[in-house]
């Protein structure tokens, strides 16, 4: 189709050449002149109270403006992104090591740390806990005084005592997933600039500009419109970077000494205080048939949130909402609890509860294999959602029918992968996993996604897009999907600064929803641009609207086919000199179709599906116990390929990410008492770990709600790659791990 | 506190600078001297955000105090770039999709750069035991690995 010419190229990303040549402007990297330091003093203790806080050795220090407490906070003190529970800075008490507790302003980063240092707080140790079951349990230390139950989630469908009644088999399993580190290269960062008619500009490196304006407005006891949000480029986010602390902590410290503060954290300050992919212990008790029907199924994981909540509440739901696999179970009993502990906070993060739960799910669904003497192809082959069917929590499934060619393309590959020899001393094995991953952020769950679009005098069209780039390449995808809906090429578009005063609120870039949302609310403003050209043409040109039309850059006259088209330039310069904007904003919100039912056993559930599968080759050294992945194939349905270079960059990172929650990741609390904090103890994944071929195969079913009927990839690529390690480790050496990250002494061990 | 004398060469250019010898390299180059490239993802050796060229080596500039840097020649990411035109690495990463938040960036394309002035051919093993130090948390490396093949390419007119 001529007029998708843009659609599924593998454009240049429109922001790497600043990029590679280091001009791409991240907050750490604006200029000095006129900017203050803060330096953040955090808590040793997981769990303290604090008696006293001492700031006037500091503030005799030369060079110190402020040090900043809880009491410095003019408005509220304690919020939060679900529940408000968390201090800004701390308040009585301390519950995680690395809590802010309070905030030295000064002339050089240098001197904030020196009076950090003469800060003298009195701190009574409290005994912390670390589990979230002990944490439940009579008589655990109270991490808040309500209670260290944040949620329970409890759904239940059909009846599942009658289904273990039925069944042949019945497995009972408990599997273990760490705490780990969204680990974006570039450490949390917030600048903010108080302006004297007292309203700030406060520069993020964040997911949610526009929720960072709204929580700082809550502490600073200001209206919307005395705060500007501003997004730098920002140096990676994969969840991460929906908290708002730092942000909050540069606004509150530039109001207080109304000037300009920069705060960046440290590697160990990003470890040990931003938010984490919640751990926790599965437990899970299934029924199959002889004939590998699963009949029923009970699962109750404990997620650990640690002090605070952060997203952990809407994590614990979308973790119960995919907790029994892409499968038909008719009878499900699902308790979910998230638990307060004094780890570190955990929240959003890439999967967003989904790659714990996929992990169990299909390392029990090989289980069941083995045990059923089923082969694990067949057995999913034989549970797995179809067309029409509905998940147990009664929504319909979309695009159910990916599932099945998920399916078929991994049996392929898997027996293609079975074939290759093993390198000389190992043992090669082969692992399989389905994937699946939801879209959007729920039923009921507000979910709106506005941008605008101007045509400017020159011709070129302004994308004024409401949430931020994180580098999944969001801004590129957006301008190709614009200007294919403009029949423009691509460098007919730029795109503006996210100021929250300047671009509509496009929400969070999360949840696996930006392609789908972004793309669908640019389609839509750009027919409304394009209508809204014809009619200002016409009142120019003095003619009907119906006596023009819009093709490519000009506008054409129906009447007097003799004339050359107009380009659209000579139109906006003109009304551009009549003081006219030509400009048109449109919201995209997330649909919840009439087939959603009102009473759904859970409560927000999400509705939309994405599917896929991988297959993965390993070989173990059965000596030392390393793993080695070898091959990886991911198959994933992406409803359409928009641009198939960010599309595979995406799955790759996503890949690289989920090796590294099964072999490597951890924030561990070691023998001393103290967490990891820093790279050398906290493993991330390097060139070296990633294996020599990784293969990515797309389906195309398309989703008719999505632009060109494209859905997420954001979060999908990860979720089914422990599982798919766990499985081939399995295969290859017969040893069942239960508990990422698998560690060399856990094959050792269990041989 | 009491300060030294510096003289660089950053990227062709002499400078001469005083400071106190308890900084980084890293710091001097981004405060100093403006030259923002090369990021600072850790201060202490394990990520290669930092990494720029000291006499031809590759190096994590936030663990060089200034002092041992002294009189001696930096290449930074700014320094690319000739006459106006691309290195093929920086081409090679924008047109292969290694790039996506970009941070790693500078560091890499200064790790592969020393690697290809050194070895103009080198095979994947080599590249990855050059950028081992260098970690990328988006891409997943295999865009990097093929922007590094298509620059050496490109640099041996092949
Ligand atoms: S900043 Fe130098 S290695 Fe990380
Ligand atoms: S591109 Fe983000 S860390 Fe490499």
């Amino acid at each position: 189709m001529s007029e998708n010419t843009l659609i599924g190229k593998p454009e240049i990303r429109v922001d790497a050449w600043s990029k590679v040549t280091g001009q791409a402007e991240y907050i750490a990297d604006f200029p000095l002149e006129d900017v203050h330091f803060g330096y953040v003093l955090r808590s040793p203790h997981p769990h303290a109270s604090i008696r006293r806080i001492d700031i006037a050795k500091a503030l005799q220090i030369e060079g110190v403006l402020d040090v900043i407490t809880i009491e410095d906070v003019p408005g509220e003190k304690i919020v939060g992104d679900i529940i408000p529970d968390r201090p800004v800075l701390a308040q009585e008490k301390v519950r995680l090591v690395g809590e802010p507790v309070a905030i030295v302003v000064a002339t050089s980063k240098y001197v904030a740390e020196q009076g950090g240092k003469a800060v003298k707080v009195d701190y009574q140790p409290l005994i912390p806990v670390f589990d979230p079951v002990q944490a439940l349990e009579e008589g655990a230390p109270l991490v808040h005084a309500s209670g260290n139950l944040v949620s329970h989630i409890e759904v239940q469908d059909g009846d599942p005592k009658a289904g273990f009644q039925e069944a042949d088999l019945i497995l009972e399993e408990t599997f273990y997933v760490p705490h780990i580190y969204p680990g974006y290269l570039e450490p949390e960062a917030a600048q903010a600039q108080w302006n004297p008619d007292g309203s700030l500009i406060v520069w993020v490196s964040s997911q949610k500009p526009f929720h960072d304006r709204h929580l700082i407005c809550q502490v600073l006891g200001l209206p919307e419109e005395k705060v500007i949000v501003r997004v730098a480029t920002v140096g990676g986010a994969f969840g991460g970077k929906e908290d708002s602390s730092l942000a909050i902590l540069a606004a509150l410290a530039a109001w207080k000494t109304k000037t300009t503060v920069r705060l960046v954290n440290t590697r160990e300050e990003s470890l040990l205080a931003h938010p984490k992919r919640h751990s926790g212990q599965l437990h899970y008790k299934a029924g199959f048939k002889k004939d590998g029907t699963l009949v029923t199924m009970q699962v109750t994981s404990y997620l650990d949130t640690g002090a605070y909540a952060s997203y952990g509440p809407a994590v614990g739901q979308l973790h119960s909402e995919v907790v029994t696999g892409p499968y038909k179970v008719p009878n499900v009993r699902v308790d979910t609890y998230v638990v307060y502990t004094n780890s570190p906070i955990a929240g959003a993060m890439r999967g967003f509860g989904a790659p714990q739960a996929n992990f169990a799910a299909e390392s029990l669904m090989d289980i069941a294999a083995g045990k059923l003497g089923i082969h694990p192809v067949d057995l999913r082959r034989k549970n797995i959602w179809r067309p029409g069917d509905r998940s147990y929590t009664r929504v319909r499934i979309n695009q159910a029918e990916s599932l099945q060619l998920s399916l078929e393309i991994a049996e392929k590959e898997y027996r293609r992968l079975k074939e290759i020899p093993a390198s000389p001393g190992k043992v090669s094995g082969v692992g399989l996993s389905l994937s699946v991953q939801t879209m959007g952020l729920g039923f009921r769950v507000p979910d709106d996604s506005a941008h605008a679009l101007e045509w400017l005098p020159d011709g070129r069209v302004r994308l004024y897009l409401g949430a931020p780039e994180l580098g999944q390449g969001l801004m590129t995808v957006a301008a190709q999907i614009t200007a294919d809906a403009l029949g423009l090429s691509l460098d007919k578009i730029e795109i503006a600064l996210l100021d929250t005063s300047q671009v509509p609120d496009g929400g969070v870039s999360c949840a696996s929803r930006m392609t789908y949302s972004v793309g669908n609310a640019t389609i839509m403003a750009s027919r409304q641009l394009i209508q809204g050209l014809i009619e200002e043409a016409a009142k120019l040109l003095d003619v009907e609207p119906a006596a023009l039309y819009y093709e490519k850059g000009h506008v054409v006259r129906k009447d007097r086919p003799d004339l050359a088209p107009i380009p659209v330039s000579e139109i906006t310069s003109r009304l551009a000199e009549n003081g006219q904007i030509l400009k048109r904003q449109a919201v995209f919100s997330f649909p919840y179709g009439p087939e959603t039912p009102d009473h759904l056993p859970i409560g927000m559930p999400h509705v939309l599906f994405c599917f896929g599968a991988h297959v993965i080759r390993v070989e173990v050294d059965p000596e030392l116990g390393t793993i080695e992945p070898k091959e990886i194939v991911a198959i994933h349905d992406v409803g359409k390929i928009i641009n198939r270079s960010t599309l595979e960059g995406q799955v790759e990172g996503a890949i690289s990410m989920g090796l590294g929650y099964a072999l490597m990741e951890e924030m561990k609390l070691k023998p001393d008492g103290k967490w990891v904090d820093n790279l050398t103890e906290y493993l991330l994944p390097t060139i070296m770990d990633m294996p020599p071929i990784i293969k990515t195969v797309f389906l195309e079913v398309p989703e008719e709600s999505g632009p060109h009927g494209a859905k997420g990839i954001g979060e999908m690529g990860l979720t089914p790659v422990a599982s798919a390690v766990a499985n081939a480790v399995y295969d290859a050496i017969g040893v069942r791990v239960k508990a990422i990250p698998i560690r060399p002494e856990a094959i050792i061990k269990s041989k | 506190m009491q300060r030294i004398q510096v003289s660089l060469k950053v990227n062709g250019k002499k400078y001469r600078l005083e400071t106190p010898p308890n900084r980084t390299l890293l710091e001097v180059l981004r405060e100093d001297l403006g030259l923002t490239g090369a990021k600072d993802g850790c201060s202490s050796g394990e990520c290669g955000a930092c990494t720029v060229l000291l006499d031809g080596r590759a190096v994590n500039s936030c663990l060089v105090l200034i002092g041992s840097a002294d009189g001696h020649s930096i290449e930074t990411v700014e320094g690319l770039q000739k006459a106006g035109m691309p290195h093929p690495l920086q081409k090679a990463f924008v047109e292969k999709g290694a790039v996506q938040c970009g941070f790693c960036t500078p560091g890499m394309l200064m790790a592969a750069k020393a690697l290809l002035d050194q070895n103009p051919k080198p095979d994947e093993e080599q590249i990855r035991t050059a950028l081992a130090g260098n970690l990328c948390r988006c891409t997943g490396y295999t865009k990097i690995i093929d922007a590094v093949q298509e620059a050496a390419k490109e640099l041996r007119y092949e």
